[in-house]
């Protein structure tokens, strides 16, 4: 009983530690966006501005799901457990906010984060934003556990994991029929739900191209690449095939008479290309990982 | 237009990249037909013996064979090669034998039982009269492996076996021994390469049988 009992207690504080990590990280947010300083760092009023509510607890999310892959080896003693989650912690912290910096920054070249979400209150912004948290955190997860405490190979694949990110967000404007610019000044909430589709559909097939058993960095760097470059060619088929399977009728004629609430129209547009690249991205994943073809060497 | 151009530059890299990086493209040589041995078989008093074949792939198939090879004086090895589909089929039935053989840059492309190098050169053994009175192949101490390595077991090859190999290499016919011992039909390939004779392998299912197997398995 006194062993369970200690259990529940170490349990309970590690709890209270990472609840710790948490507050921590809600001064290096402000690293990032210091226009938010008088918002985070004082009472939240998510009634004000949705926007940045939206904006500022999705990064709680990610930064949730990145310390859900650091584990608590108890056995090599509390306090170095505790100090070893401190450390992966803020490692995890700094290198999830880089990142979405970065990734922001190439998606909303054009757009500043005051404007358009203190001033603006843009909802399309803050669930593009919002999308961008999830998937970079599932990443920075992804990419963690598989340095396995090597902060060398974790700092390599982070990096390389940034490059593809990077070029992957640039493939939204070849494959939707949605103008990303023009609709995101507007607000329009199609765009959110189309690019929200198409990001976690990209986070999910370059998260299932990390995973995989790796011995040697070079080696496993190209076949991260092989499989990101092989997910290029499967992903449109797919897309072409769903699209042909569930062929949408955009319905302009009938909108015009007013048969249809333009807007509706517009968000079902939105809906439906989401849909249509995360099942696509989802199904990707399984052509490129989940077929084995074997080796010789059972039969040799 | 623009679009179907990038996919198939994309397809391309693809292809470039996974066969200059596959590790199966690393180590495994290619084989087109006899000729390919000499590049590969570096030793002297050398044989190379067919053991294996095996083939992967849906509609293009890859097909691959093992080899082992046994030089006079270094180490028995085995050899694992990707060949082409003509080679592959034309020694469906050369399982057990040798393939290629050279000897002081003398090079043999006939399928013969494994060991007809060795037999008649006194550098490796010589002929014995048995308690049987007949005249038998024996290897000398210092190749007294040679019969395990050649997939003989037991076997013991006499002068009428000698003289009708020479025959044969004389037509520029396969060999495959006076009662045909030899090859995927003899008795002594398929006592001494037990692997590739196992049952499970040997025996071709039909789709209802696959599928009972199936269900019995899965469920």
């Amino acid at each position: 009983m006194a062993e369970i009992f200690d259990r529940l207690v170490i349990r309970i504080l590690l709890a209270a530690f990472v609840c710790l990590m948490i507050y921590l990280y809600r001064y290096a947010h402000v690293i990032f966006y210091p226009s938010v300083k008088r918002q985070v760092l004082k009472k939240i009023h998510p009634a004000e501005n949705p926007a940045d509510t939206l904006h500022l607890f999705s990064r709680l999310v990610g930064i949730s799901i990145i310390f859900s892959s650091i584990t608590f080896n108890e056995s090599s003693g509390f306090f170095l457990s505790l100090f070893h989650f401190a450390v992966w912690g803020t490692i995890a912290i700094v290198l999830y906010l880089l990142s979405l910096f970065i990734i922001e920054s190439i998606v909303f070249y054009n757009f500043d984060y005051t404007d358009e979400i203190l001033k603006r209150k843009n909802m399309s912004y803050a669930f593009i934003s919002f999308c961008h948290a999830i998937v970079i955190a599932y990443l920075t997860k992804t990419v963690m556990m598989e340095a396995e405490n090597s902060l060398v190979i974790l700092l390599v694949l982070w990096l390389f994991m940034l490059v593809i990110v990077g070029f992957s967000v640039k493939y939204f404007t070849f494959i939707s029929k949605l103008t990303f610019n023009r609709l995101l000044i507007q607000k329009n909430l199609s765009l959110c739900f189309s690019y929200g589709g198409f990001s976690l559909g990209a986070g999910f097939i370059i998260a299932s191209c990390f995973d995989q058993e790796h011995y040697d960095i070079t080696i496993y760097c190209i076949q991260v690449l092989l499989k990101t470059v092989l997910s290029l060619i499967i992903f449109p088929l797919f897309k072409k095939g769903l699209v042909k399977i569930f062929p949408v009728y955009l319905g302009d004629e009938r909108g015009e008479v007013g048969q249809i609430d333009t807007d509706m129209q517009s968000l079902g547009y939105g809906f439906y290309e989401g849909c249509i690249f995360i099942s696509a991205a989802i199904l990707t994943t399984m052509i490129v990982n989940r077929i084995q073809f074997g080796t010789i060497y059972p039969f040799f | 237009m623009y679009k179907f151009f990038l996919y198939t530059i994309l397809i391309i890299l693809y292809l470039g990249l996974a066969k200059v990086l596959s590790p199966s493209e690393h180590g495994v040589q290619y084989l087109q037909n006899a000729g390919g041995f000499s590049k590969i078989i570096k030793g002297n008093q050398s044989t190379v013996i067919l053991i294996d074949t095996h083939a992967t792939g849906f509609l293009i198939k890859t097909y691959y064979q093992k080899f082992r090879v046994i030089s006079g004086y270094e180490n028995v090895e085995e050899l694992i090669v990707r060949t082409s589909k003509e080679f592959a089929k034309k020694n469906l039935n050369h399982i057990g034998l040798s393939l290629y053989r050279k000897s002081d840059e003398l090079e043999e492309f006939l399928p013969l039982p494994p060991g007809s190098l060795y037999i008649g050169n006194r550098e490796f053994g010589e002929w014995k009269i048995n308690k049987k009175g007949q005249t038998v192949w024996k290897f000398n101490k210092v190749f007294k492996n040679f019969p395990k390595y050649l997939g003989w077991g037991k076997f013991k090859p006499d002068m009428n076996f000698y003289q009708q190999m020479r025959s044969s290499i004389s037509l520029n016919h396969p060999f495959y021994g006076p009662h045909k011992e030899f090859g995927p039909g003899g008795k002594i390939t398929r006592r001494n390469f037990p692997h590739f004779f196992k049952e499970e392998r040997m025996k071709k299912l039909d789709m209802k049988t696959l599928l009972i197997e199936y269900f019995k398995e899965n469920f």
